[in-house]
């Protein structure tokens, strides 16, 4: 016994020594030939940070060894990628000390703040030599980019939230499941049919068990809830909160009149049993506790990664033989979609003789039926659906949308932070991401939609998200809105979150009296902060004047 | 013998002289602190200070602006008529609901834990390399662990206290439960605190327990009267640590409400108000004000233990 | 040594226990006191080591499992492959074949790390606690209390102004810091608050006489430090020594924002592979990640716990 501890003692640091010794070491510096172009003054390394990890970090990371192979070696720039997670405090820290990356990869509720701080470097000029130019993105993208006007960032992924919804429950209520609600009324009303709840003698509601929507689940966007009302948080002209408009009021007490139907009490069990569950099988529209909810395109990621029972519902047999079937749809939608892309580019090369142009129309026509029908079936497998998240009724038939398609639109984006000096190589990265092929490939594998206003036919047939064409059409929707361009976002978006939180569970005064105190504080923070952006936008010129 | 007792002082220095001398022998001895401690520490805590009267977004220099953020902080009114931020208002209450459950709650546990593991059982290393564990494992993966455990409706602690026919609270999701559950969190995590208090425990003689033993007093006698006494400079040290430990709190609440501080902000601690205010809404300045505030609590309260002190420490003497 | 002796009830709950005598084995005699403070342990350490056991038993789950409900103990089926696959096809299944936590590597950077700190934050700190505690002089408890209060500001608003200083340096001609791992280990060369404090607590209990004996026979302050009150203080300087390790070994911030390339992650850096945003956690790699980082501190702690407890037995923190 009581050699036992020597031995492990000596063995331990027999391991550690050796760890230290033979141990695995890395560079941590630049490949070779990387390395001697950098000293012959050839090469420009750019550096690159992007918040992304596990898969998508590794995607990017992909593009990034292309990009290398490709654009970056005919040109001699190499892109130095850096992927972590909490990436937006380094690049903070080191920007601050002035010593910021030369792409940063941020979120879209940055880019008002950090425009407005001055902080990141103006692209329209250098992005409209690449073709990038209004028009290139969906309208409610290019818009979230610029900052009053100015262009800041360009998008990495974007998405956009929509109604999923659970079509077997769906079809056990005796609701149609090609016929999502399209009003939030309508919403209501399906909401109630889904319900499954327990009552005691006097008809209260004790307990929820399945509950058709509850605004809180998850409630991620629950900030943004007053735009599907016609409202808005901010007038950006006028720098202005604009909380207590009608339709945002309207918006909030919607929002407490799905506690005050079900009761407080029960909402609140209900919600912490399901607790913080989003990223696990015990995600409650996974396990068809909720059978309604907001969410955006990487829902089909979840559910496939989580309950891919989800994906193969109606398809017979056992579990492998569910997996064979499914693989085998996909290979076969794969292969219509390239040959259907073939076909096209044969087309366009194609002689001006009738004869071949009508013959490859005819296949193309056919190739096309077919992927389509393919792809029904694929979208068919999935027991949920995706829909456009339903808006406000008109005031004289509820039933009827005020507003056409409102969705809400956010986006992980690329900048370039004030002061770069690799500013060209840096933005010569960022317009590869942006070709259509690249963007289009990254997008699939995050499963995101595209950006631009131009889509391949191949992107939305062979995209991982059955529902892929929903989130696409929303997008282009005139009514989509992104993040408020508001200078103090997250300040603004932590305020309102409480505020709707508190609202849900009745916790403080009504709507109305909640977002006239938030509005008038919120209001001066933003004034203060206007106030003190002046103060330093002189500042700035007064030295730039005496600098020169 | 006089003249080779010290290598030092000549002969006839003057008393102030030796005094300067051992300030420099002590210096020098300092000296490696000194330097880290001057650049690495006194220069960027001054600079704090300096943040703390400037509005001072990180990605542009500071522009002074006096009080300012101490006025927004402490007094200037709000639109309800309450005075000072809320928010701060509400993080202090937050800090300091959980001090009163976490500290005398982990010093007395800790004790308690200690004076177990000091009995001579079978596998006595076991026990304390157990105890010792928690403060090892990754944040990261500790507060998964702890999400977990407290689901309402999933987690193991509800489940198994409905085995013993109770029904558990709503834990992270419910504002009452929030904090508290993040005092058992802290209680889990007291190795550190257990590991000083059993050094404290063998070092107390062992001429008076058998003294004692021969006046006839019991167990619990002993207890209060030798180990007890005994071992308050310990009590004394683990309490300035835990002042500024619980009062600082970060991780735990930081990963177990997502940054955001739960259900009205029922867990929104003095540090995560802070660090929202540093990193995401850009408002160092107002961040390091916030900063020297807590500096200033912490500082009355480490004072007030140390006067304190003198009425319940006994230091055994040299 | 008569046989009343060994009679005589050794539980320690008020922290008392006879040491064996020289060349006697001690018989344990199970009394009354000695089971009730085996049931007490065993109760507390059930509900501490708890979450670890289901730590470990989630890092042997496949993923659906992992959130199941009722919530079990025991994987079914223990899925070995999350800590190694040796599946080429899918090496990314097991935590030490990762294709983007390099295990080996990363535990080599943050072994380095946590040994030139260890070295650097005993002796420096060590230094440090003899001229706070041995050597009388004007304002040592003004600078005493100044160095407690450096502990009381919360680290986040002390970064940008580090982080700036480490790059001013860079800028300076005194080498390059920033992106590289010497600010991990470097500023542990000049001491820190909390083992300053503790070292000092120790050698206080150290009677001076030995000291005025040393000096009477031609030894110096430095000759005192070094050959008489150090050796002396080798248990708590294990506990320095532990405590600082734990600390580089587990450290994220420090490397999050110092280092900027990926072979020179850490341990607590590589955790984060296994986060996703957008593609949901591995819980189960995660877990079982976690563990193997742990493991190497439990194995020091078990392995040096006797010589660290009655290492600060004897600081005695008697002021």
């Amino acid at each position: 016994m009581h050699y036992i501890k020597p031995v492990l003692l000596t063995v331990f640091l027999l391991a550690m020594l050796a760890l230290l010794a033979f141990g695995p070491r890395g560079t941590g510096g630049l490949p070779k030939e990387v390395q001697a172009g950098v000293d012959q003054g050839k090469i420009t390394v750019v550096t690159y940070w992007e918040k992304w990890t596990g898969k998508e970090g590794e995607q990017m990371g992909e593009i990034v060894k292309d990009f290398n192979a490709t654009v970056g070696k005919e040109k001699g720039i190499f892109i130095k990628y850096l992927s972590i997670s909490e990436i937006d405090k380094k690049t903070l820290i080191a920007t601050a000390a002035g010593v910021p990356p030369d792409i940063a990869g941020v979120w879209d509720t940055q880019v008002s703040q950090f425009s407005a701080l001055n902080a990141l470097e103006p692209l329209d000029d250098i992005a409209a030599e690449y073709g990038i130019k209004p028009g290139y993105y969906k309208g409610v993208y290019w818009k979230g980019c610029t900052y009053e006007g100015t262009l800041y960032a360009l998008i990495s992924t974007p998405a956009t939230v929509a109604l999923h919804y659970n079509k077997r429950l769906f079809n056990e209520v005796g609701l149609d499941p090609d016929k999502p609600p399209r009003t939030i009324r309508e919403l209501d009303d399906y909401a109630a049919k889904l319900d499954v709840v327990q009552r005691d003698a006097r008809g209260n509601i004790t307990r929820i068990d399945r509950t058709g929507y509850l605004p809180l689940e998850p409630g991620w966007f629950i900030q943004h809830t007053g735009y599907w009302f016609g409202g808005s948080l901010y007038d950006e002209k006028s720098h202005q909160m604009t909380m207590t408009s009608p339709p945002m009021v309207a918006a909030f007490e919607w929002i407490r009149s799905y506690t005050e139907r079900l009761g407080p009490k029960s909402v609140m069990d209900f919600k912490s049993g399901i607790g913080n569950n989003f990223d696990s099988p015990q995600n409650p529209f996974l396990t068809g506790t909720v059978a309604m909810v907001q969410q955006g395109t990487w829902m089909a990621n979840y559910i496939e990664k989580l309950k891919p029972s989800m994906n193969r519902w109606n398809v017979p047999g056992t579990q492998a033989e569910q997996n064979a079937a499914r693989e085998d749809l996909l290979r076969r939608l794969n292969e219509r979609a390239t040959q259907l892309a073939a076909v096209k580019v044969e087309r366009a090369a194609a002689g001006t003789t009738d004869a071949r142009r009508a013959e490859l129309a005819a296949k193309e026509e056919e190739l096309r039926r077919e992927a389509w029908v393919l792809r029904k079936q694929f979208r068919d497998m999935c027991e949920w659906a995706a829909a456009p998240f339903p808006s406000v009724g008109k005031p004289e038939s509820p039933y009827e949308p005020a507003i056409d398609t409102p969705t809400h639109a956010g986006f992980d984006v690329l900048t370039i932070p004030r002061g770069c000096k690799n500013k060209r190589q840096a933005f010569e990265f960022i317009a590869y991401v942006n070709r259509q092929e690249v963007m289009e490939k990254l997008c699939s594998l995050h499963c995101k939609n595209s950006p631009l206003t131009k889509v391949s036919e191949e992107f939305l047939l062979t995209h991982p998200n059955a529902y892929i064409e929903v989130f696409d059409k929303m997008a282009e929707s005139k009514n989509a809105f992104g993040i408020p361009p508001i200078p103090i976002w997250t300040e603004v978006s932590d305020e309102v979150g409480i505020l709707a939180a508190n609202t849900y569970q009745m916790i403080g005064p009504p709507p109305r009296e909640a977002l006239a105190i938030a509005e008038k504080r919120l209001q001066r923070k933003v004034d203060r902060f206007f106030d003190r952006q002046a103060i330093r936008d002189r500042e700035e010129a007064a030295a730039a004047a005496k600098g020169k | 013998m006089a003249t080779t007792t010290t290598k030092t002082a000549p002969a006839g220095m003057t008393e102030r002289a030796k005094e300067w001398q051992q300030v420099g022998r002590g210096l020098a001895f300092l000296s490696p602190w000194l330097l880290g401690f001057c650049l690495l520490t006194l220069l960027p805590v001054g600079l704090s200070f300096y943040y703390s009267l400037c509005d001072y977004p990180p990605l542009k220099k500071p522009v002074f602006v006096g009080l300012d953020n101490y006025r927004q902080l402490l007094w200037e009114q709000d639109v309800t008529g309450s005075r000072g931020d809320p928010i701060f208002w509400k993080s202090v209450y937050v800090t300091f609901k959980y001090a009163v459950l976490a500290l005398p709650g982990g010093l007395f546990v800790s004790l308690g834990l200690a004076m177990l593991l000091n009995v001579r059982v079978p596998g006595q290393a076991v026990y304390r390399t157990i105890i010792f564990i928690p403060t090892l494992v990754p944040t990261i993966a500790s507060a998964m662990l702890w999400m977990w455990l407290f689901n309402a409706k999933l987690g193991l602690i509800n489940t198994l206290l409905a085995r013993i026919g109770l029904e558990g609270p709503g834990w992270l999701t419910s504002p009452t439960w929030l904090v508290p559950a993040l005092a058992i969190m802290t209680i889990w995590g007291v190795g550190n605190t257990v590991i000083i208090y059993l050094a404290g425990l063998q070092d107390v003689p062992k001429e008076l327990y058998e003294a004692a033993e021969i006046d006839g007093a019991g167990v619990w006698r002993r207890l209060w009267h030798v180990t007890l006494p005994m071992l308050t400079p310990v009590i004394f040290f683990n309490l300035i640590m835990g002042i500024i430990g619980t009062l600082q709190v970060f991780d735990a609440p930081m990963i177990m409400t997502n940054g955001n501080g739960g259900t009205d902000r029922a867990g929104y601690f003095y540090t995560l108000y802070l660090y929202d205010n540093a990193f995401r809404y850009e408002k160092m300045g107002y961040a390091s004000a916030m900063a020297w505030i807590l500096l200033l609590i912490i500082l009355a309260l480490t004072g007030l233990a140390f006067w304190s002190s003198k009425k319940w420490v006994h230091y055994q003497g040299k | 040594m008569s046989v009343a002796e060994t009679e005589k009830p050794s539980v320690g709950v008020v922290g008392y226990r006879p040491e064996p005598e020289a060349g006697q084995r001690v018989r344990r005699r199970w009394h009354p006191e000695l089971w009730m403070a085996t049931a007490g342990l065993l109760l507390v350490c059930a509900g501490f080591i708890l979450p670890f056991v289901w730590m470990a038993s989630t890092s042997l789950k496949t993923l659906e499992k992992t959130g199941e409900f009722p919530p079990r103990f025991i994987p079914d089926p223990v899925q070995w492959t999350n800590y190694y696959s040796p599946d080429k096809e899918h090496p990314d299944l097991g935590v030490l074949t990762h294709s983007k936590m390099h295990f080996g590597l990363y535990a080599r950077n943050t072994l380095i790390i946590a040994v030139l700190a260890v070295i650097g934050n005993t002796l420096s700190s060590a230094l440090a606690a003899y001229g706070f505690a041995k050597v009388k002089f004007r304002g040592r408890g003004v600078l005493f209390g100044v160095m407690l209060s450096s502990m009381m500001i919360p680290f986040p608003v002390l970064m940008v102004s580090l982080f700036t200083i480490f790059r001013w340096m860079g800028d300076h001609g005194m080498g390059q810091w920033l992106g590289t791992s010497k600010p991990l280990w470097a500023p542990a060369w000049f001491g820190s608050a909390f083992n300053i404090f503790l070292l000092r607590q120790f050698f206080l209990t150290i009677p001076d006489e030995l000291g005025e004996a040393a000096k009477i026979d031609g030894c110096n302050e430095w000759g005192i430090f070094w050959r008489i009150v150090l050796p002396l203080a080798r248990p708590a300087l294990t506990v320095v020594a532990l405590f600082t390790f734990m600390w580089a070994w587990k450290d994220f911030l420090g490397p999050l924002v110092y280092l900027q390339h990926e072979d020179q992650y850490t341990l607590s850096l590589g955790l984060q592979t296994f986060q996703s945003s957008h593609g949901g956690t591995d819980w189960n790699l995660l877990m079982a990640a976690a563990l193997l980082v742990l493991s190497p501190v439990i194995v020091l702690f078990f392995l040096a716990q006797k010589t660290f407890i009655q290492g600060i037995a004897t600081t005695g923190m008697k002021g």
